[in-house]
């Protein structure tokens, strides 16, 4: 009792690690929630383009306010800096992909490697005038934040969310079909810039704590992880919010335990996190497709059963069954699903057919007959009749086994001799 | 030419399934050569499943397709392929000239370049669908109907009797059509053998010289005013065309 209180109360008494937690997550919160739609748009790597492309803006920010004003790493430029150069990014990828035939992915990898690269000369040649710490600007460091990154996260995070929630519907609608929105008069266009320009605002606001690179995955991963949960956008957007929360808190206690850095740290578990769900997800996950999979009766499997039944005319134990049915791995699961949907019964002896599963088996066992009368009156040798009509006995849709009924002049026996199945009572053979 | 013993297609027996529903049942044509045809039915009635099986592409579950009387797995090279227009990147940087080239790739192999009959072979492949003039265009230049005769040339410089179109018709405006259609036309006269998939009942009678109406099965194959029957075609149909009354008093033909 006294370790866990150890662990998980003495980081919180610390002021470092209490900014950290409420900046990072104020700032997780907003990114998940705009990463819904970055993901929905398939915008990933703009945001990638946006963080990079900042530190052009933070290094103009600087030098601006530094020669004008003489003021030294003003916080407030350096952040209009690098909207600005964000917005200038969003712009030129635009203008060059509307523009040209490079198509839009190729713009945005010229515009935000030119941009960065100029960001990068910039710094280097004014090194006397600009002391930014370019290791800090691609790193992050959550554990140093700022007060005034706090003040940044908490007039940006207001501002974006209740844009996202105001607007929410002209997103959602933008988002799944921009024709019918345009058509409807929502303003298209003016939507895209807006929800670049949110974008921008969340990556500035999060590149100081998680650093350039990884404040995509901040932006992106806790959205994929709720997209593989949810089937409704809003929901999808509350849930993203609660994992963009639970990677920061996650990630900072993994931070202070194993004493590494801060932004790695929450990435790391940010990404664990979406493998747990990608793995555990009741629908769109690994196990519950591979049960699924594990589940599914082969059609032809049952099939085999019913006329084996049929065929042995009393209770047929499941030895016999086994012989029959040419995978017997599925045959347990087959009979239990059987029994289940009242096609047979257990009894003494072995199965017997119910009076649902007497006249399934008679429609296979028809289709089955008529098959085999079919494909020798096209010339099929002898001895392929069986096997290639016990392929074929499963095509029964659309009044397949009448047209064969039909064109062979309504046979009573098949090759072998034996009797064909009446057409059923209740009219076709469709299932 | 003594080639009218063999036939260009011929198909016998045909079924092919997707899961338990047949896409085709049953089916048996026989195209004979020099021949314009066309393949009508509605949506899912196993059209494309046909062309695919002609170009060897679906493993059927019984029957089987002979390509100038040989096995389909053995004729590759024999028959041409013309896509419908949608899955082309219209800005790739490539001529008109380059795509008819294409054609002869098949019969170049790596350690060679194309050699002056290849050239050649694209070159009079153009000019069979007059777009000779605009050899050297990049693609996204071209109209619709261009777009589609460039593909026709394409297959042409394949140098296959059979060409099978999916739908050329569609998207283009009537004056393009007449366009199309009068490629097909002396691609025919040419000698070659053509399979077209087409939506229109009411150009069927006029463009084709014969039609094969299909749903799942062969419901009839043979000359328009044969196959256009009221009672075939809404059997087919299922009754919702109004147009029956023009086609079967033989208007358009």
């Amino acid at each position: 009792m006294d370790f866990l209180l150890q662990i998980f109360w003495a980081p919180l008494t610390e002021t470092y690690f209490q900014k950290a937690l409420i900046g990072g997550c104020i700032v997780a919160v907003v990114a998940a929630v705009v990463g819904c739609l970055v993901v929905l748009r398939r915008m990933a790597f703009l945001g990638d383009a946006l963080s990079h492309a900042m530190i052009a803006g933070v290094a103009g920010g600087y030098l601006v306010m530094k020669l004008l004003f003489g003021l030294e790493a003003h916080a407030p430029g350096m952040l209009l800096g690098s909207l600005l150069a964000a917005v200038l990014t969003v712009a030129l990828i635009g203008f060059v992909s509307r523009i040209s035939r490079v198509k839009e992915d190729t713009a945005i990898g010229i515009m935000y490697t030119g941009i960065f690269a100029l960001g990068v000369v910039v710094v280097s040649v004014f090194r006397h005038f600009i002391h930014i710490d370019l290791m800090h600007f691609i790193m992050g460091d959550i554990l140093g934040v700022a007060d005034s990154d706090l003040w940044v996260s908490a007039f940006v995070a207001p501002l974006v969310l209740s844009l996202l929630i105001l607007f929410y519907r002209h997103f959602q609608l933008s988002t799944f079909d921009p024709v019918m929105a345009a058509s409807i008069g929502l303003p298209v266009l003016l939507l895209d810039y807006v929800l670049t320009t949110c974008v921008s605002l969340v990556v500035v606001s999060a590149v100081s704590m998680v650093g350039v690179i990884l404040v995509v995955g901040l932006l992106i991963t806790p959205a994929a992880t709720a997209y593989l949960l949810c089937d409704r956008l809003d929901r999808m957007m509350l849930l993203a919010a609660l994992f963009g929360v639970t990677s920061v808190v996650g990630g900072l206690y993994l931070c202070v335990w194993l004493d590494s850095a801060g932004g790695g740290a929450i990435m790391l578990f940010c990404t664990l996190q979406f493998l747990v769900v990608l793995t555990v997800a009741p629908r769109y996950g690994l196990l519950a497709r591979w049960l699924r999979l594990r589940r599914l009766v082969p059609q032809q499997v049952v099939e085999d059963v019913l006329t084996t039944i049929l065929r042995h005319a009393n209770g047929t134990p499941v030895t016999v069954l086994r012989q029959h049915v040419p995978q017997p791995s599925a045959l347990p699961r087959a009979l239990r699903q059987m029994t289940q949907d009242g096609l047979i019964q257990e009894g003494e002896g072995g199965y017997r057919l119910t009076e649902t599963g007497q006249t399934e088996a008679a429609k296979v066992l028809r289709a089955h007959r008529l098959w085999e009368t079919y494909l020798e009156s096209i010339g099929t040798p002898q001895e392929e009749l069986h096997a290639t009509a016990h392929q074929l006995e499963h095509l029964r849709a659309g009044g397949t086994v009448d047209y064969l009924d039909e064109k062979l002049g309504q046979p009573r026996l098949d090759p072998h001799g034996k009797a064909i199945p009446p057409r059923g009572k209740n009219g076709n053979n469709q299932e | 030419m003594t080639t009218e013993q063999i036939p260009a297609i011929e198909v016998r027996h045909l079924t092919v399934s997707y899961g338990e529903r047949p896409a085709l049942l049953d089916v048996s044509v026989t195209i004979e050569p020099d021949q314009l045809v066309g393949v009508i039915g509605p949506n899912g009635s196993g059209k494309s499943t046909l062309i695919k099986a002609i170009l060897g592409f679906v493993r059927p579950d019984v029957g089987e397709v002979l390509i100038a009387g040989q096995n389909v797995d053995r004729a590759k090279g024999l028959v041409a392929y013309v896509p419908q227009r949608g899955a082309v990147d219209w800005d790739f940087p490539i001529t008109v000239r380059e795509v008819a080239l294409m054609g002869r790739y098949q019969q170049v192999p790596w350690y060679r370049s194309l050699r002056k009959i290849d050239r050649e072979a694209a070159l009079e492949a153009l000019d069979m669908v007059r777009m000779s003039d605009f050899a050297e265009r990049q693609i996204g230049q071209l109209s619709g109907g261009q777009q589609q005769r460039v593909f026709l040339a394409r297959a042409l410089a394949q140098g296959a009797d059979i060409l099978l179109l999916d739908e050329p018709f569609a998207g283009v405006d009537a004056a393009t059509e007449r366009a199309i259609l009068e490629v097909l036309e002396r691609a025919k006269s040419a000698g070659k053998t053509l399979v077209v998939v087409h939506h229109d009942l009411t150009t069927a009678a006029e463009y084709f010289d014969k039609l094969i109406l299909l749903k799942q099965r062969l419901y009839a194959y043979g000359p328009p005013r044969a196959v256009l029957q009221e009672e075939l075609l809404s059997q087919v149909y299922e009754g919702r065309l109004r147009v029956f009354a023009d086609l079967t008093t033989g208007k358009g033909a």
